[in-house]
Parts: structure tokens; C-alpha cells; sequence
């Protein structure tokens, strides 16, 4: 510096100096000190079994107003239960409900937990995994809901398993908007005049499939261009990939039989050519093989998003089946492909009027006159549900027997850990397939991953 | 201005003084409140979370230590070099010689034009885009298409497979980088005096000649303030990967570089502190080439 | 001012030979700039095409070729209805947010970068020093503690939260440093000193007049990074209706079913509107482009010393 400086204004200087470095550091340990928030990784005194919720809530105050995050299709939802209850104060945000990935209710919730504050009542999300991270032994932002919030009876309405994505050690947080069953869907009109009888087995389904790669090529029995593939085929095989044994323990083992069967069975119908390999909401499918499904295994909201949706099939000419079963499994299995949930926060200090909301709006299958586009979890919502939906006589069969059968065949062997399978899937065994390995060769990647990404996040992996 | 010291020839610095320092405070100190309150206090702030844990305690290196054993460490770190050495050579050649080839342009309005149409990608960042990568990217409906299938692939899951990656980024990242330094660099040239340039075309000295000897070291600082921000943003590598990682729905994974994986650490993983501990190391290696630019290309030096 | 072409062929040149090399040089500058011309144009092309299609048409037909007017109707009445009217509100939100921001950043960055360069003061080296640093900082490490700060204060879900951190524009403090370190001559400066006009004078009566290009680029750049800016909104304002339009647009993402088949289609967003919906957030920015983009041309110094 070229300044003239005198021995007055050097002492200045450095004074000046050591006051802000002093201010700087205060206003950084405030920061820090604020920041404290709740600790991850193991609070049981969360759980607090005098309290009549089971777990220690907040000051409860009456009236408070509650704060609901939906994603627009729930919006409708949030509306109504504003019309029909307007004694209820709620404040609707919207925001993207995790689509594709997006991760924004965990994120912000852990903004919240650093700042002390901010934590919506409600939170709609299709990310079923939050109770991985927010159970009481996480971060306890996430209220359990089996522990006295809300009555078993109004639990048990639900389908049988349904709340199994959000639930740990017995501890259920969440109470299911949807499900998404896996069902045979096919297309009926085809089958017909071909002759095929539909396939109750994957084997059948086998035969089936070479069948038609030489009396009818181009045609496809399935996809496997999505991430949710292992949802469909190795969650039906109870393939042990993805087996959650505690909150932060999980067990994978691609080796096993079971996954090894599911992907020698992809692996033929891709080289025959009846496995399209192209993403269903890509801009190619629709294009190139929309008007080419014979048959197609997947979850139930596939009936509105793909068939009505993304490839126009005419009407009549689409049915489902009850889900196919491996001719050796000892029990029917299916899989489950998403489905999103209502998420209570254990900060919230109108608990009351949260969990009514989260209650009445499970319960219904239509909002404003306009259903739900998704199967309800409710037993009852999703009767209602299903005789709606197939008024306009779009189906060429009755739908309900499949989706009811299904529904109650979900396996639960598989977990909702806190990493993303579908991303593990993409990565790693797409990736893989587009340079043209088979999905039987990269079982062990698959298992790697799963391992690394598992650990990375603090949970115990046990392979074989 | 009687307590001035008088001003030493060749000198066009206001002469230091108590006054004057208090006056060059003055100036400053808007600037320097938003400075700590949003650049100094946070940057401290992730030092802080780089060398503690989760209750706070020091832990010394141990968040390096636990950044650089994960297993997607060190392949980010291949990532990001490919694609920095890629998009730094890129952008330093080509906006530095399409800048100098624009400012030659003879008509105003087609100068205007086309600085205005090489902006335009500028203008289209974050969410937008995801959908316009997701056709661009894909075979069958892209308007390049026939550059895609050139490079071999026939569908979008082979235009993104990771041998490509680091060229569709820098590719990705020069379009919508490109046409804002330009203007940066347009701006630069400008502010050459006239008679420089025509001194130099009476002395003989050709287009190419008067660019490499006259027009480029007169803005010499604005190109290393451009290469500096530029290998910062080379490996600090984040939007392009993310948002061709949504438009692929996963294939490409979202911790393909080191600062997606900072990102996934501190939200995908509540561990804020591994996260600040990889930013720093992040902001480490961009000091360190700023330094580099800064020695070399003489940024903080009066002219 | 620009050196161009124009000057040269005044000039009585060599002779026939070099003229044809000249014109021979100034066509392949005319292919290198056409070529880059389509490089960077031909998906803009593509985004504007695609607005005016259908769905159906986006998928099926080809690339280049035009919707229908009435496709492009339909697209529009769709996109400002969507979430009943949420578009304008998220447009006029980002006016807000990032209008506010470049006035303040302005009237900050502008004398300090101007202090910088051609003032003398304790600490002007480290300031420097320190900004740089500050600039290099990953910005996702920087989200936390000032959404803490926010925080503390009570500020967050106000706009505020967003304004003030987008205020700190270290970019345009250095450019603004660059350029009047290298074009502001020290005469111009010694000028007005003799003249009476004291330092903030100087500056303000002086400086600033000879500064459009700098204050024009300056505010530019400010405006569009604040624009564009995501995560910083997403994490600061929980309310939907406080959402600038580029959080708004992840969210019109989110509700479009080739990211989010169960969206259901009600709440469906076609893609055709999302290019809509991304033309429409893009058109301020490049309106402030071409306006700036006058001031950028004007000399800085012609005719301040001279005479």
C-alpha cells in the first residue's frame, strides 16, 4: 500500500482491522449457532410415548393456520378440502412434488431443520423414500402417524401393504395418496384376432413373446427403457435387490435366482426384439412403437398416462390382467411403481387439522367432479375410483378384478431406501445396455452401486 | 483539494492521503456492507462447516479425507478435467476471435445483429432448456440429427453415453456462454482509442497483425478476467450435467461432476459439511489458477 | 468508431491483387460468421417452430417445419391459464426481483469499481483480492448461510431476500474496475480536479457520463443473472405466488407429463407450452439486450481531452 501512513494511523489500522475480523467471526459463530437445528443420525428421545401422539409434538395451538404443499395434480385436492372445510385455515403452496427426481421436499427440509423454522403442516410427495430420512430416528421432521395421530381404524382403510413404503420398524409416517400396482395391460383387440390367449405366467408369457417375434415382428410385450424397469419385472420375481432391514440397514443380493431369472428373461425379449428398449414418454416411442403394443406388464396408471396419454391407443381395444406369476414363486407377487403420499410434520402446531386434511383427502376419488388420474389407496375411494374411470367404456374389459387382485400382491421385499434406485438403474445397467451388454452381465454393477451409494448415505450393507 | 499531496508524475492515482483513503471508503463501502454480509460471511461460514462436524466440533481434515474417498470422487475429477481442458481452449480461442472478427464487421446493424443472435442462447438457462436438450439431444427429432448420427449414435441414449459427455458439455456450455463474453470483449475493444488502430494500419500492419500485436494486449485484462471466471466455471461444472442428467432421465447420473456431487452431499445426504469441505477444495484450484492468470496477465496493476 | 473495412478501401490501395485478397479474406469471415450464425440460431429456430405446434405435430413432424396459428392460440390461452394466471404473476415477480436488483447493483457497483481503479485507499488491494476470492466460491456452498442470514433477520419469503443477496454483483464491481483502470485516462481525472470538482464530483459529473458502455454492460449482465437465477428463489420463497418465473418454469416441468407421466391431465402441460412458457421467460432478457446493446457502441472518451 503506498499510503503514508503515520504510527497513528497504522494503530488505527490494525484496531480497525481486528474489530472487523471480531465482528466477522461473532456474526459467523451466530450463523453457527442457529444453525444447530436437529442433529441426523439417531435421536430416540423424539419418540415420547406419554405424549398422546407418540412421539413429542409441539405446542399445539387451536385454529393455527396450516400450510399444505401440493404439486398441481393435487391441487384440486387442497381446493376442495379448502371449500368443504372453511372453517379450517389452510395456505396451499404449490410446488413440483418431486417429479422427476427433483428432491425439493427433502431439500428444503433440511433448510428448515438448520434454520429452526419454516416446515410445511402437510407435504404432498411422490418421493416415497422420505421416511427414510425424516423418520424419528433421522432427522424427525416426519410425524408418525400409527403411534396415535390417527386411529387404526382409519388406517386400515387403506389397501393391505399400502403404507409399507413409509414404514420402519413398525412405524408407518405417511398415509398413501395412491398406489401403482403392476397389472398385465394388453391389448385386447390384437389378442383376439391373433388368437393368443393372455399369459397368467412369465413363462407363458415367454413363449408368447417368441411367438409373436415370428408371426408378427415389430410387435412388443413390455418395455424396458424406463428406470422403473426393475419395479415391474425384478420387484415381481422378489428378486432380493432392494431389501430394507432396519432404518439404516439394507440388504442386496443380484445374484440371486430370482434377479438372475428376471433378467435372462429381459435379456430374450430385447434380443428378439419384442422389448423395446426406447423410454414410454420419450418423444421416439410414440412415434415408432405406440401403435405396436401387444402387451405391456406395468402399473396401473399406465391406463390413463400411456395408453390414453403419451400413445393415443383407440378406445376399446385396451384391457388389463391380474399381474402374471412366476410358475415357482411360492406366493402371486407384483410389483409397484410409484404412487405418491401425505406427509405429516411432527412441527406442526395444528396437528388436528393436519391430519383431517391428510385424512380427507385420501378418502376421495374425485375433486370438483374431476377424478383423481391415479388409483386411490383408500379401499373404498378406489372402488369408486374404478367404476368411474371405465364410464367412458375406454377399456375393452372390466379393469377392476386386475387391479383389485393386484393391489393385494404387492410384495413387500422390497424397501424405500433413502438413494434413488431409479437413478442407480439408469445410470448404471441403462447406461450399460446402451453399449450393449446384456442386463444378466451387469447384475454385479447393479449390486456394487446399490452397495456404494447405500454407504455413502451411512446405511449397512449386507451382500452375500 | 489543498491538503492534496501533488501528484507524481506518470501517477493516475489520486495521491494517498488520510482524506483521500477516507473519500476511496466512501465510495467503496456500499459495496463492501453487501460484500461481507453476502460473500465474506457465507465464505467463512463453509470454511467453518469444511472443518467441523455436524455438532460442531473441529475435525480437522476429516471431511476431506471422507470427500475424497468416495467412490464418485475421483471419476467427477476425470470428468471435470476433460470437459475444462475442452471448454477452456474453446471459449478462449473462438470468443476472442469471433469478437475480433465481429468488431471488423464494416455495417453497424449487421454488427448489432449478430451480436444479438450470437446472445440469444445466453437468455436460456436452468429449467427451460431441459426440454430443449431432451429434443435436441435425440435422433429422431432433433434438428441436428445428422450431425448426431455422424458421431455414430443412432439414439438419445447413445448420443449421451460418457464418451461423448465431456464434448456435448463444453458444446452445451459454450452455447449459451459464448455470446455474453463476446460482449464483454466487444466491450473491451471499444474503449481502444481510434487513433491506435489507425496508427497501426498507416505503419501497414494487416488485419490479423494489428489483432495479435495492438488489439490484444490493450485487453489483456478483460481476457484474463474472462480465462479466470472461465476455469472456474469449468470445474465448478454444474448446470449442463444437470440439466442433460433430467433430460435423460437418469442415464446421465447427477454426480458426474465435482460440484453436483458437493450438491448431492449437502441435500441429497444432510451432510452440509462434506459439502462445504469439497467447495473449498473447489475454490482452492480456482484460486489457484486465478493466481496464475492474475501473475501472469498482470490483472491488478494500474496501467 | 469501430476500424473497419470501409477505411481500407478509401485508402488508394496496392493494386488489383490485394484488393481480391481482402475481398477473398472477407468472405471467408462472412462463411466463419454464417456458420456460427446457424450454431447458435438453429435451436433458437427450433424453440420458436415449436411453439406453434400441437403435442402430436411436435413429435411426429419434422424439425423446421411451422405449426398452425391456431395450434399456437391454443398453446398460449393454455400457457396463461395455467394454475390460473400463474405466468403473469411469475413474470412480474422476476421484473420485480431482478429490476430492483439492477438499480441497487448499480449504485454500488458503479463507484466501487470506480474507487478500485482510480482512487487511493487502505485495503484497496485486498478488497480486490478478496472479491476475486468471493467470485470463485462454488455458489452452492454460499445457499445455506445466507438462507441462515435471511433467516435470522426474518426476511425470508419476502422479496427482499432475494433482492439484497442478488444486489452483490462482484462480476460487474470488476468490470467495471477492468474497464476504468484501462480506458479512463488519468488526464480526464486531473482535469476535473483543477476545476473545482471535488471526488464525488468527479465521479458523478465526469466519470459517469463518459461510463454508458460500462454501466450499460454492467446492468445487463446483472439483470440476466438475476433473471436466470433458480436456486437462490427456490430456497428463499416458499410461497408459490412469490416465485419468479424461473422456478415457475420447473414447476410447469414438473406437470409435464414426458418428466411426470402421472400428472394427470388436468393439470397437464404439453411441451409445446413449455417452449411457449420458456420463449415468453426469455424475451425480457433479450429486450434489455438490444437496448443495452445501443449504449455499448458509444465511445468513452471521444472528445474528452482533446482540445
Amino acid at each position: 500500500m503506498r499510503s503514508s501512513a503515520t504510527g497513528h494511523g497504522a494503530g488505527n489500522r490494525h484496531l480497525r482491522a481486528r474489530t472487523a475480523a471480531v465482528g466477522m467471526l461473532v456474526g459467523v459463530l451466530a450463523l453457527a449457532a442457529c444453525s444447530g437445528g436437529t442433529t441426523v443420525g439417531g435421536t430416540s428421545t423424539a419418540s415420547d410415548t406419554s405424549s398422546p401422539y407418540g412421539f413429542k409434538a409441539a405446542a399445539q395451538t387451536e385454529g393455527a393456520p396450516i400450510t399444505v404443499w401440493v404439486d398441481s395434480t393435487r391441487q384440486p385436492a387442497a381446493k376442495a378440502f379448502q371449500a368443504a372445510h372453511p372453517d379450517i385455515k389452510i395456505n396451499i403452496v404449490a410446488y413440483d412434488g418431486n417429479a422427476n427426481g427433483s428432491n425439493t421436499f427433502k431439500t428444503k427440509t433440511q433448510l428448515f431443520d438448520r434454520a429452526g423454522s419454516g416446515w410445511p403442516d402437510v407435504a404432498f410427495t411422490t418421493d416415497n423414500n422420505s421416511a427414510a430420512w425424516g423418520s424419528l430416528t433421522g432427522t424427525a421432521a416426519l410425524a408418525p402417524v400409527n403411534k396415535g395421530l390417527i386411529p387404526q381404524a382409519s388406517l386400515d382403510k387403506f389397501a393391505k401393504g399400502a403404507l409399507d413404503v413409509c414404514t420402519l420398524d413398525g412405524v408407518a409416517y405417511c398415509l398413501r395418496n395412491d398406489l401403482a400396482q403392476n397389472v398385465l395391460w394388453y391389448n385386447k383387440k390384437l389378442m383376439d384376432e391373433w388368437g393368443y390367449t393372455v399369459p397368467t405366467t412369465w413363462e407363458d408369457y415367454q413363449t408368447l413373446a417368441g411367438k409373436v417375434a415370428t408371426e408378427h415382428p415389430g410387435y412388443i410385450v413390455g418395455t424396458a427403457g424406463d428406470a422403473w424397469t426393475p419395479e415391474i419385472y425384478f420387484w415381481a420375481a422378489q428378486c432380493p435387490a432392494n431389501k430394507v432391514t432396519g432404518p439404516t440397514a439394507v440388504s442386496v443380493n443380484t445374484a440371486d435366482p430370482a434377479c438372475v431369472k428376471a433378467a435372462k428373461l429381459l435379456d430374450g425379449l430385447i434380443a428378439n426384439k419384442t422389448m423395446s428398449t426406447l423410454s414410454l414418454f420419450g418423444p421416439e416411442f410414440a412415434q415408432t412403437q405406440g401403435d405396436k403394443v401387444l402387451m405391456l406388464p406395468g402399473p396401473s396408471w399406465y391406463g390413463g398416462a400411456v395408453f390414453q396419454g403419451a400413445i393415443k391407443s383407440p378406445a376399446g381395444q385396451i384391457a388389463a390382467a391380474a399381474p402374471l406369476k412366476w410358475a415357482d414363486a411360492s406366493s402371486p407377487a407384483t410389483g409397484n411403481v410409484g404412487g405418491g403420499a401425505w406427509w405429516i410434520s411432527s412441527h406442526s402446531a395444528n396437528l388436528k387439522a393436519a391430519t383431517a386434511f391428510a385424512t380427507w383427502v385420501t378418502s376421495q376419488s374425485a375433486f370438483d367432479g374431476a377424478l383423481v388420474p391415479t388409483y386411490p389407496a383408500n379401499t373404498a375411494a378406489a372402488a369408486d375410483w374404478v367404476k368411474a374411470s371405465q364410464k367412458d367404456g375406454y377399456y375393452a374389459n372390466d379393469i377392476q378384478p386386475a387391479f383389485e387382485t393386484a393391489a393385494a400382491q404387492v410384495w413387500s421385499g422390497w424397501g424405500s431406501p433413502s438413494f434413488s434406485q431409479e437413478a442407480i438403474w439408469a445410470k448404471v445397467v441403462q447406461a450399460g445396455m446402451t453399449k450393449g451388454q446384456t442386463i444378466e452381465s451387469l447384475l454385479p454393477a447393479w449390486q456394487a452401486q446399490v452397495a456404494n451409494e447405500a454407504k455413502a448415505l451411512g446405511y449397512t450393507v449386507t451382500t452375500p | 483539494m489543498t491538503d492534496q499531496v501533488t501528484v507524481p508524475a506518470g501517477s493516475q492515482r489520486l495521491a494517498g492521503s488520510r482524506r483521500g483513503s477516507l473519500v476511496g471508503w466512501a465510495f467503496v463501502t456500499p459495496f463492501v456492507i453487501l460484500f461481507v454480509l453476502f460473500g465474506l460471511v457465507p465464505v467463512i461460514y463453509s470454511l467453518y462447516l469444511a472443518f467441523t462436524n455436524r455438532s460442531g466440533a473441529g475435525v480437522g481434515l476429516a471431511n476431506f479425507a471422507k470427500a475424497i474417498d468416495d467412490f464418485r470422487f475421483w471419476p467427477a475429477v476425470q470428468h471435470v478435467a476433460i470437459f475444462t481442458i475442452i471448454w477452456l481452449v474453446l471459449l478462449a480461442v473462438l470468443v476472442v476471435g469471433l469478437t475480433l472478427v465481429i468488431h471488423r464487421i464494416a455495417r453497424r446493424r449487421t454488427k448489432a445483429f449478430i451480436r444479438f443472435a450470437y446472445y440469444i442462447p445466453g437468455a436460456l438457462a436452468g429449467a427451460s432448456s431441459v426440454l430443449l436438450w431432451l429434443f435436441l439431444l435425440d435422433p429422431s427429432v432433433s434438428p441436428v440429427s445428422w450431425l448426431l448420427r455422424l458421431t455414430g449414435a443412432e439414439t438419445f441414449q447413445q448420443v449421451v453415453s460418457s464418451e461423448r459427455l465431456p464434448v456435448i458439455f463444453a458444446l452445451i456450455a459454450f452455447w449459451t456462454g459464448a455470446g455474453g463474453w463476446i460482449l464483454v470483449l466487444y466491450g473491451a475493444l471499444n474503449t481502444i482509442p481510434t487513433e491506435v488502430m489507425e496508427a497501426a494500419k498507416v505503419d501497414g500492419a494487416g488485419p490479423i497483425r494489428s489483432a495479435i500485436q495492438i488489439e490484444l494486449p490493450m485487453i489483456r485484462k478483460s481476457i484474463v478476467y474472462m480465462l479466470i471466471l472461465t476455469l472456474a466455471a469449468g470445474t465448478q461444472l454444474f448446470v449442463e450435467p444437470q440439466l442433460v442428467s433430467q433430460a435423460s432421465f437418469g442415464i446421465v447420473p447427477n454426480d458426474y461432476s465435482v460440484n453436483q456431487l458437493a450438491y448431492v452431499f449437502a441435500f441429497g445426504q444432510n451432510d452440509f459439511n462434506g459439502s462445504a469441505a469439497i467447495s473449498v477444495l473447489l475454490l482452492v484450484v480456482a484460486v489457484v489458477g486465478a493466481a496464475l492468470f492474475v501473475w501472469r496477465g498482470k490483472l491488478f496493476e494500474a496501467e | 468508431m469501430s476500424s473497419d473495412l470501409t477505411t481500407d478501401l478509401r485508402r488508394p490501395t496496392a493494386g488489383g491483387s490485394a484488393r481480391a485478397r481482402r475481398a477473398g479474406s472477407r468472405s471467408l469471415v462472412g462463411i466463419i460468421l454464417i456458420i456460427f450464425l446457424a450454431f447458435f440460431l438453429v435451436p433458437v429456430i427450433w424453440l420458436l417452430l415449436s411453439g406453434t405446434k400441437s403435442a402430436q405435430a411436435l413429435t411426429n413432424q419434422g424439425p423446421f417445419t411451422a405449426g398452425t396459428f391456431a395450434d399456437l392460440q391454443a398453446n398460449w390461452n393454455a400457457l396463461m391459464t395455467f394454475q390460473d394466471g400463474a405466468v403473469a404473476t411469475w413474470m412480474g415477480n422476476s421484473v420485480l426481483y431482478a429490476g430492483a436488483a439492477l438499480i441497487i447493483s448499480l449504485l454500488v457497483s458503479m463507484p466501487a469499481g470506480y474507487a478500485l481503479a482510480k482512487l487511493q485507499f487502505k485495503g484497496r488491494r485486498p478488497l480486490l483480492l478478496a472479491t476475486l476470492v468471493v467470485m470463485l466460491m462454488p455458489a452452492t456452498s454460499l445457499v445455506l448461510p445466507i438462507f441462515l442470514e435471511m433467516n435470522v433477520v426474518g426476511l425470508v419469503n419476502t422479496p427482499l431476500s432475494v433482492i439484497l443477496p442478488y444486489s452483490f454483483f462482484p462480476f460487474g464491481v470488476y468490470l467495471a474496475y477492468i474497464y476504468y483502470s484501462t480506458a479512463l485516462p488519468g488526464e480526464i481525472l486531473e482535469a476535473a480536479t483543477i476545476d473545482g470538482c471535488g471526488p464525488w464530483g468527479t465521479f458523478w459529473r465526469v466519470v459517469l457520463p463518459l461510463s454508458t458502455p460500462v454501466v450499460a454492460l454492467v446492468g445487463f449482465f446483472s439483470f440476466v443473472q438475476n433473471w436466470n437465477n433458480f436456486f437462490l428463489p427456490f430456497v428463499m420463497l416458499p410461497r408459490s405466488e412469490a416465485y419468479p418465473m424461473q422456478v415457475g418454469l420447473s414447476q410447469m416441468l414438473a406437470s409435464t407429463p414426458t418428466f411426470n407421466p402421472v400428472v394427470g391431465a388436468s393439470a397437464e402441460v404439453s411441451p409445446p407450452e413449455l417452449v411457449l412458457a420458456t420463449l415468453v421467460s426469455i424475451a425480457p432478457v433479450l429486450l434489455i439486450f438490444i437496448v443495452a446493446q445501443r449504449y455499448l457502441v458509444t465511445g468513452l472518451t471521444a472528445g474528452a481531452t482533446k482540445g
